[in-house]
């Protein structure tokens, strides 16, 4: 072969491997874009991320998404005028409230029977009283504490259809609890039917899942309860919800003692018995629910409360730093 | 030395050919390169974008929100909230963030901000995408 056809087979090939390599490029399966948006909604940061081949299909899902959550807030912000948690406020003891206001206290109420009345959506003037996020809290006196949780308990809130019973017309309902995890449930189901496959929505740490990242598990990091800005532990996950809750988001301290947010109705006291609760569950609003009352619950009876939840684990934190799991999440957790 | 007697040796069609293989690979190149980074801070209040600038460019900007005055402060590319009428302070508490994805939030005055960007997962160090807390 002479050297002119050798340079010109050389070319030829170049011309080809080029040609080649530009088509690969057009023809290969769609690259999945990012969407990643955040707002501030329900009290906190929620983050949305949709992963897809089509950009503008995902913002105007995440669009959705958002407005959503929105519709969601202020049917259950604690004091709007118009809201349903505003109005059970006012009313005395019958109140009709919004399907998506009944299906969230309907969640309440299971978690709360199973529970043994320590998850209990009827703790609102005791949240109050404590002000944990408050210019200058305060510890409050027993009686004022005994005043707070006067009509609450198991059966403090009885629902028929979609209407509402309080035991006592001063029981305030706070629904806080619970909300940011159904909100983030719906939302979800905004952008699975809008065709996306893969979505994560992070309100502050509640965090539900839609399939998985893409091309691998969701990779979810468990925030340490005592070291700020250090995780305990990853766990892979898609498709599901996961909800933490802590002693350490919302908290004061007084001679040496933490005060915080999640309330055992039992004493009016904050819980003492974890750390934090991480809760794996099929719904956010579950988890929600779940992941407070575990955290009253403590180890022990948090474990067994999981235990009849089916498709739901646990990762606890005790008081004293120690960490169990539910059987299930056992071998899926990576400890730092 | 071999390529110059090569290059002898074509003729104007195969110098043509060659050419066209350059120009092509240049194209190529323009079609198919990755973007830049950009990273850009994006301030949002009430929900709108209120502000937005470069992170490579220090410079400091203040939001008013329903509490009053956040002032935010680009320095060194970071970003960080310098001061705010917020009760507990915990936006100045979250410190600076310099890695597109990252927020820092004063939700009693309504004010978002964030690093956007191209390189928003590459530059990552996390060992994870979301963190549960």
């Amino acid at each position: 072969m002479s050297t002119r056809r050798l340079l010109h087979l050389l070319v030829l090939l170049l011309l080809a491997t080029a040609l080649g390599a530009a088509c690969k490029s057009q023809g290969a399966p769609a690259k999945l874009v990012e969407v990643r948006r955040s707002q501030l909604l329900m009290g906190t940061v929620v983050e949305i991320i949709a992963r897809g081949p089509d950009r503008p299909r995902l913002e105007t899902a995440v669009d959705g998404a958002f407005a959503e959550l929105a519709r969601i807030e202020k049917l259950m912000e604690p004091h709007g005028l118009d809201s349903d948690v505003g109005r059970l406020f006012k009313a005395g003891i019958f109140l009709e409230v919004s399907p998506d206001t009944a299906a969230v206290i309907a969640q309440g109420l299971k978690v709360a029977t199973a529970s043994g009345g320590v998850f209990d959506m009827g703790l609102g003037r005791l949240k109050e009283l404590w002000d944990i996020e408050g210019e200058h809290p305060q510890p409050p006196s027993a009686a004022a504490i005994a005043q707070a949780l006067a009509g609450t308990g198991l059966g403090d809130l009885q629902l028929n259809g979609r209407v509402v019973q309080k035991r006592d017309p001063g029981l305030v309902v706070d629904l806080g609890g619970i909300a940011k995890g159904y909100g983030i449930d719906r939302a979800i189901g905004v952008l699975a039917a809008a065709g996306v496959e893969h979505a994560s929505i992070n309100a502050g740490g509640d965090i539900r899942l839609l399939g998985n990242r893409g091309n691998r598990p969701w990779r979810i990091g468990i925030q340490h309860p005592r070291h700020p800005g250090e995780i305990l532990a990853t766990i892979d996950l898609a498709d599901t919800a996961v909800v933490t809750s802590g002693d350490y988001e919302r908290f004061y301290e007084r001679d040496g003692v933490r005060y915080h947010h999640l309330f055992d109705p039992r004493t009016g006291q904050p819980g003492r018995l974890c750390q934090s609760v991480t809760v794996v569950a099929p719904e956010a609003v579950l988890a929600d629910a779940l992941a407070t009352a575990v955290f009253i619950l403590g180890p022990q009876a948090g474990l067994e409360l999981l235990a009849r939840f089916r498709g739901v684990e646990g990762l606890i934190v005790a008081a004293d730093g120690t960490s169990v799991t539910t059987p299930g999440l056992a071998d899926q957790v990576k400890w730092r | 030395m071999a390529l110059t007697s090569l290059w002898r040796r074509t003729r104007p069609f195969d110098r043509v050919v060659v050419l066209l293989l350059f120009i092509l690979c240049a194209v190529l190149f323009v079609v198919l390169r990755p973007g830049p980074p950009g990273r850009r801070v994006v301030v949002e209040a009430a929900g709108r974008v209120v502000f937005t600038a470069p992170l490579d460019q220090d410079r400091s900007f203040i939001v008013t929100g329903p509490l009053g005055e956040t002032r935010l402060a680009i320095r060194h590319g970071s970003v960080c909230i310098e001061a705010s009428p917020c009760p507990h302070r915990v936006c100045l508490g979250m410190g600076a963030i310099t890695r597109s994805g990252e927020i820092l939030a004063c939700v009693p005055n309504g004010v978002l901000v964030r690093i956007t960007g191209t390189a928003s997962t590459g530059d990552r160090t996390e060992p994870y995408d979301l963190l549960s807390r």
